[in-house]
């Protein structure tokens, strides 16, 4: 049965931040997207049979020290803090999109801190002929249509109902400030890790051979951020790793989809 | 008061058929080299012209990939100018520090601009506007400790004697030792344009440099803008001098209010609609949130909002009328702002340059005598009934 999650702080070297755990069992650490979702069904679900972690990354939430961080490695760096603090040694980690770059970012430098890998839509490599779309710049009603397959999905409405924000400031007269600023915090927060180069590291590819870890790469075919060649080269380039794709699923498919991403994590788990 | 000629370097002629915005993405096979040529040295023609009408300087700036201003080297035109005019200040404003990687460059091209022109260069520096960092890629969120880091380095450059090594976040030189200096000491006066950041403002009022108002919204804006200006001086324990204070508006007189109308209003709609439209795009992490606040409470009154004449006017987003009435309303307006330098667009969006020059002519003539009567040097701008809207 699920488990709501609970909010908690931890004081890492670089500041507050901000995570949610729930649930009993081996750890699972959930990272995000540039979205900084983490009240996600999906997650309650896995509280049944893991201990899931979710910290919200720096510049996130309520997530100090984003000032701290200019790239993966620092990325990596505070993920490093945060094991040692939360007393990890290698968990299970399950990222989407740029919470699956950086946890693919970890898996590659410090392989033994990696128990199993889970990667959703990641992004993180530059693909000839198979870019990434442009998600800057972006009104909220073009994004909704990259992340979702069912635009009356709640959020992809949420997202369709404040169309006005693209970051075009001087366009507006009526802007929602409680929405605009969360999101422009994570926005900026994402712009650090994947500004230039734009959402990857172009040393990633050649090291994702070193990755030790059980690795599951699951795939929504309809996503309209991130060509699906990225999971599968993902998928190529892990030793042994498995590539699932869910045909009716896009970016975020573990909002659209969170029983079957649940059912896939939990097989792969068992297998 | 202090009065300058700002020039944007317009496209004139972007293809009708074109939609889109003027930044970024607009193609640049829509650019004819052949008409460039012509508005280049035509443009810079007005700017020579300025002097010869007796203004106090000249201003240009710097953008990227876009038809509003084809100025993506300032520097290249305030060495024309440097040697093209004789007593005219030439305002750099500015040159975009976190695109100039070492920034020790902009401390090499201004202080060769300053030697040139015999001490005549004002040296703008400015973050750069949110399109340039998609243009050039550097990250936005790294825009304002870039800018920080930048600006030290050059004022150190410019006053204490080379070599020494910088070290700073983002810039390592090993052997910072420009030549030439600035002919101006401790070093040229320092401009700053701001559209609202509340961190730009105290910057600026700590340094003691000049804040230059961020054209193209509502007055009303302006005036809380130079207010809060006022109050990061006295914050500094000191009160701003109206010549740390600069206003940019477009103007344009003729003999009378209907005839600056009749021949002004599809000039500067072209600007507003054609030109303007993605100019304030805000890349992620470009401004802090306690800035973004500030910006966005000015949003609704950016002048691409703006549709009508009556609007135009009452917002006073262009001044516009016979010698009378522009008079009557810059006095009033820079009454209200407080500031000391006047910069005015004297060319806009698609305005020919025989408009151009009788409008910069008769600004000269007839609006600036009475202005600088109205304001002497020395004396206080603002209004001592001046209201914050």
């Amino acid at each position: 049965m699920p488990t709501p999650l609970t909010e908690e702080f931890l004081d890492t070297p670089i500041g507050k931040i901000q995570m949610f755990r729930g649930g009993a069992g081996a750890p699972l650490v959930y990272l995000h997207s540039a979205g900084g979702e983490t009240q996600l069904d999906v997650l309650d679900d896995l509280a049944d049979s893991f201990d899931v972690l979710v910290p919200m990354f720096p510049g996130f939430g309520e997530s100090e020290g984003i000032e701290h961080i200019d790239g993966m490695e620092d990325a990596v760096f505070h993920l490093l803090d945060m094991w040692a603090l939360l007393e990890l040694d290698a968990p299970l980690v399950v990222g989407l999109s740029l919470g699956a770059w950086i946890a693919a970012e970890l898996a590659t430098r410090y392989p033994d801190h990696v128990g199993e890998l889970v990667l959703i839509n990641p992004v993180g490599l530059y693909i000839e002929g198979a870019p990434i779309q442009e998600m800057f710049g972006r009104s909220p009603a073009e994004l909704a249509e990259m992340l979702f397959v069912d635009q009356s999905h709640p959020i992809a409405a949420l997202m369709h109902s404040f169309d006005a924000f693209t970051g075009d400031v001087g366009k507006q007269t009526e802007i929602p400030l409680e929405i605009v600023i969360p999101m422009w915090k994570a926005l900026g927060a994402t712009a650090r890790l994947g500004w230039d180069p734009y959402l990857h590291n172009p040393k990633l590819r050649a090291r994702l051979r070193r990755i030790t870890a059980p690795t599951l790469v699951i795939a929504g075919a309809r996503d309209g951020l991130v060509p699906i060649e990225h999971a599968r080269t993902y998928a190529a380039e892990i030793p042994e790793a498995q590539l699932e794709v869910i045909e009716d699923g896009a970016h975020w498919v573990p909002f659209e989809q969170p029983g079957t991403v649940a059912t896939l994590i939990r097989e792969f788990e068992a297998r | 008061m202090r009065f300058f000629t700002f020039h944007l370097m317009p496209y004139t002629q972007l293809a009708p058929s074109y939609e889109g915005p003027a930044w970024v993405t607009v193609p640049n096979a829509l650019y004819d080299p052949r008409l460039g040529h012509e508005l280049y040295n035509r443009y810079l023609d007005e700017l020579v012209y300025a002097e010869e009408l007796g203004f106090d300087g000249v201003c240009i700036n710097e953008h990227h990939q876009n038809a509003y201003g084809n100025m993506p080297s300032p520097n290249l035109m305030a060495a024309v100018l440097a040697r093209q005019t004789s007593n005219v200040k030439i305002a750099v404003v500015g040159n975009a520090l976190p695109l100039y990687d070492p920034p020790t460059r902009v401390a090499e091209e201004f202080a060769m601009i300053d030697v040139i022109s015999n001490g005549r260069l004002i040296a703008g520096m400015v973050v750069g506007g949110g399109p340039e960092y998609y243009s050039f890629s550097v990250n936005p969120a790294q825009a304002r400790e870039r800018f920080q880091e930048a600006h030290d380095l050059i004022l150190k450059a410019w006053t204490e004697p080379g070599p020494f090594e910088w070290v700073s976040k983002h810039y390592r030189i090993r052997y910072v030792n420009p030549w030439p200096r600035p002919l101006q000491q401790p070093h040229p006066e320092v401009w700053i344009p701001g559209a609202g950041s509340v961190e730009t403002m105290e910057f600026v009022a700590r340094h003691r440099y000049a804040y230059m108002g961020i054209p193209y919204f509502h007055l009303d804006v302006f005036k809380r803008y130079f207010s809060m200006f006022r109050d990061a001086c006295q914050a500094e324990g000191y009160d701003a001098d109206p010549m740390q204070q600069g206003w940019l508006l477009p103007i344009y007189v003729a003999e009378t209010d209907d005839q600056a109308r009749r021949e002004y209003e599809e000039h500067l709609w072209y600007f507003v609609k054609r030109l303007l439209p993605g100019i304030t795009i805000q890349p992620p992490g470009y401004t802090s949130v306690r800035s973004l606040t500030n910006i966005l409470k000015a949003a609704g009154t950016f002048m691409l909002n703006v549709d009508t004449w009556d609007e135009i006017v009452e917002g006073r987003y262009a001044i516009v009328g016979s010698p009378e009435t522009v008079t009557e309303q810059l006095v009033d307006a820079l009454g209200q702002l407080g500031t000391g330098n006047l910069l005015g667009l004297f060319q806009l969006g698609s305005l020919p340059g025989e408009l151009t020059r009788k409008n910069m002519a008769l600004f000269a003539d007839q609006v600036i005598p009475k202005l600088r009567a109205e304001f002497p040097d020395g004396t206080s701008v603002l209004r001592p009934d001046a209201k914050v809207a």
